[in-house]
């Protein structure tokens, strides 16, 4: 009893302090991370083995870790070292993609195709936006898409802010579609043992279908304002040629990408693990970099790597502490067995709470939880998974503050004057979340029930 | 070529310190910057200034926003951030003026012709002008003085190390009610003559 108080006070410390922003998020997980083994595991239980089983050290060391040999099993608790040996091989190649010029080279040739119309610019990003967010971390994909938008938009004499209010909902929807595009998918992925095309025909097909009502949504809402582009100005200086900084390192770039995809949507079938993928394309961007390797490295956001170690040790502290079955059976109560009701409650809980806090510590926390539900009601795990992808993916739209692409989305927008408040961006996103979140309800009542 | 001279003046809401910038900006023939730095902004960027304006000097919100990879949401920080390379800016291209508020003496600190300033009032005083100028009673002067100041101090000990209105931080803290506006003008307008001959 003394141990889970004292895991859930460690817990709720270390959210107050990420949303307060007092300390660094990383500093807070990773201080909080500390506490819990020393005083949970150390003080609390006196157990040496549950350290040992939380640092998780020793899985990176079996066979299973980097080939599964055709099949994928779930990662015990604790750290999660496939996700954070995933994410680190990304961000690298990410880095090197986006110094060739990659991503700015694709705005460009996508809006003269588009024949720098307004409105067409405006779909086909929001489309472009959706795809790479499912290989891509959306940070990345908004941070460069935004900048192009805003470049375009002065040129061409349209408001961008409805252009990177879209993009910014898409990135988050084709987050949701694959295993690799939002961190809570990987977590959720490698945790409970899914492939990239288990995401791929579950999550991948309701984003799709939602993708297609959100253009509609958003073209309706944003159509009068968007009307007013002028296509007739000097677009000379938007050669797509000139984004490309080295012609070397983009083709090897792009080819990189190109394999990553093709490892990624075939590793159910070839039993390399998201570890191996990610480590592989981490060496291969690195040494195809040459004297840029070190430059690079220093780029990885290594901030995000520690606050994900810190907060798997914390989440592995609720469990072990029997904390999170205590939840999982409280939302049973609730929902006195009903399948259906149990889905719509891990739906919205994990949709409205994602408006509002960090998705990932949320997520983390959240899958000991449908874990357990699974194992005591009997509803098949795979529909919770894909429920909870999907409530915390797309919940993170709703606000300013729910999900990073949000945060870069407005910051790069304010960056070049335009400012977009609570106000502003609520109107326009909320009631798009909410209609995103009741299609992917009734999606997967009609699909698994 | 002439020395430059950037006067910064913090100041307590009501205790005159903006006046008393407008006075010391005559005196030494300089432009005086205020809310109206979002104007120059915004012609330079091709904005529209008003849509800046409500965020000026305002305190960011804690819980209403959140930071990603250095990227902010909070539209208090990108409008004080503009402000403080606007700032910077005029210092580099070696400009003289006279600077209100805008955390003024800790983003210029360094700059051997910067003089910095804080003006603060008795509350009866500064009540007393805050009752005349906005036309409102006691007790809302009272609130608006209170609320003016907090936003001010909240604003600027998020960007600044040092605290605001602690004289450690200025060249000179002034109680603007022991001698009225005129004559503290009179006594900076020494006290920044005989620092230029520094």
């Amino acid at each position: 009893m003394v141990a889970q108080i004292v895991a859930v006070t460690i817990f709720i410390v270390m959210f107050a302090l990420i949303i307060s922003e007092k300390i660094e998020r990383h500093v807070a997980s990773l201080g909080c991370g500390l506490l819990m083994l020393i005083l949970v595991f150390g003080v609390c239980m006196h157990s040496g083995s549950a350290v040992l089983n939380t640092l998780n050290v020793g899985s990176i060391f079996t066979p299973g870790f980097w080939y599964s040999a055709g099949e994928t099993s779930e990662s015990p608790a604790g750290i999660n070292w496939e996700t954070i040996f995933f994410i680190t091989g990304m961000m690298v190649m990410v880095e090197g993609m986006g110094r060739a010029g990659f991503f700015r080279w694709l705005c460009l040739c996508i809006a003269r195709l588009v024949k720098y119309k307004a409105v067409r610019i405006f779909i086909t990003f929001m489309m472009m936006s959706f795809v790479l967010a499912m290989f891509i971390d959306s940070i990345t994909v908004i941070l460069f898409l935004a900048a192009v938008t805003v470049e375009l938009a002065r040129l061409l004499q349209f408001n961008p802010v409805p252009v990177i209010l879209a993009e910014v909902f898409c990135a988050n929807l084709g987050g949701s579609a694959t295993m690799c595009g939002d961190p809570p998918n990987i977590i959720i992925g490698t945790s409970l043992g899914y492939t990239f095309s288990d995401f791929v025909t579950n999550t991948g097909l309701i984003a799709l279908i939602c993708l297609v009502f959100v253009i509609i949504y958003f073209y309706i809402c944003f159509r009068r304002e968007l009307g007013s582009g002028q296509t007739d100005v000097q677009v000379s200086s938007l050669n797509p040629g000139d984004a490309i900084e080295n012609k070397k390192d983009f083709t090897i770039s792009c080819m990189i990408f190109a394999v990553t995809v093709v490892l990624l949507v075939t590793h159910a079938q070839t039993g390399l693990t998201v570890s191996t993928i990610g480590t592989v394309i981490g060496i291969v961007t690195l040494i195809t970099a040459g004297r840029d390797a070190v430059v690079l490295l220093k780029k990885v956001d290594y901030k995000t790597l520690v606050f994900f170690i810190g907060l798997f040790v914390v989440v592995g502290g609720l469990e072990q502490t029997g904390i999170l079955e205590v939840i999982a059976g409280f939302i049973a109560d609730i929902s006195e067995g009903n399948a259906m009701l149990m889905i719509a409650i891990v739906l919205w809980i994990s949709a409205v709470a994602s408006a509002f806090v960090d998705n990932i510590p949320f997520a983390a926390t959240m899958i000991p939880i449908i874990k357990s539900l699974a194992a005591s009601q009997g509803v098949a795990l795979p529909v919770l998974a894909w429920t909870l992808a999907i409530g915390t993916d797309i919940g993170g739209s709703a606000t300013p503050i729910g999900a990073s692409a949000n945060v870069v989305g407005i910051s790069v927008a304010a960056k070049n004057g335009h400012m977009i408040g609570w106000g502003r961006y609520c109107r326009y996103m909320a009631p798009a979340t909410i209609l995103v979140v009741l299609i992917s309800m009734v999606c997967i009542y009609l699909r698994y029930f | 070529m002439e020395r430059q001279l950037i006067i910064s003046v913090g100041r307590e809401f009501g205790s005159g310190g903006h006046v008393i910038a407008e006075n010391l900006a005559r005196r030494f023939e300089l432009p005086l910057y205020d809310y109206n730095l979002l104007e120059h902004i915004a012609e330079e960027r091709d904005i529209t200034h008003e849509e800046l304006k409500r965020y000026d000097e305002k305190p960011k919100s804690r819980l209403f926003s959140r930071t990603v990879r250095g990227h902010s949401n909070s539209i208090q920080e990108h409008v004080a951030q503009m402000q403080f390379d606007y700032l910077r800016q005029m210092e580099r291209d070696g400009r003289s003026f006279v600077i209100v508020g805008r955390c003024a003496e800790t983003i210029l600190k360094g700059n051997p012709g910067l003089v910095t300033i804080f003006i603060l009032g008795d509350m009866e005083c500064k009540v007393k002008r805050v009752m005349e100028k906005y036309g409102l009673s006691e007790r809302e002067a009272q609130q608006m003085c209170k609320k003016e100041d907090w936003e001010r101090k909240y604003y600027h000990n998020y960007f600044c190390p040092g605290q605001w209105g602690d004289s450690r931080n200025y060249d000179l803290s002034v109680n603007s009610s022991r001698l009225g506006l005129e004559k503290t003008a009179d006594m900076l307008e020494r006290f920044i003559r005989t620092r230029m001959q520094f």
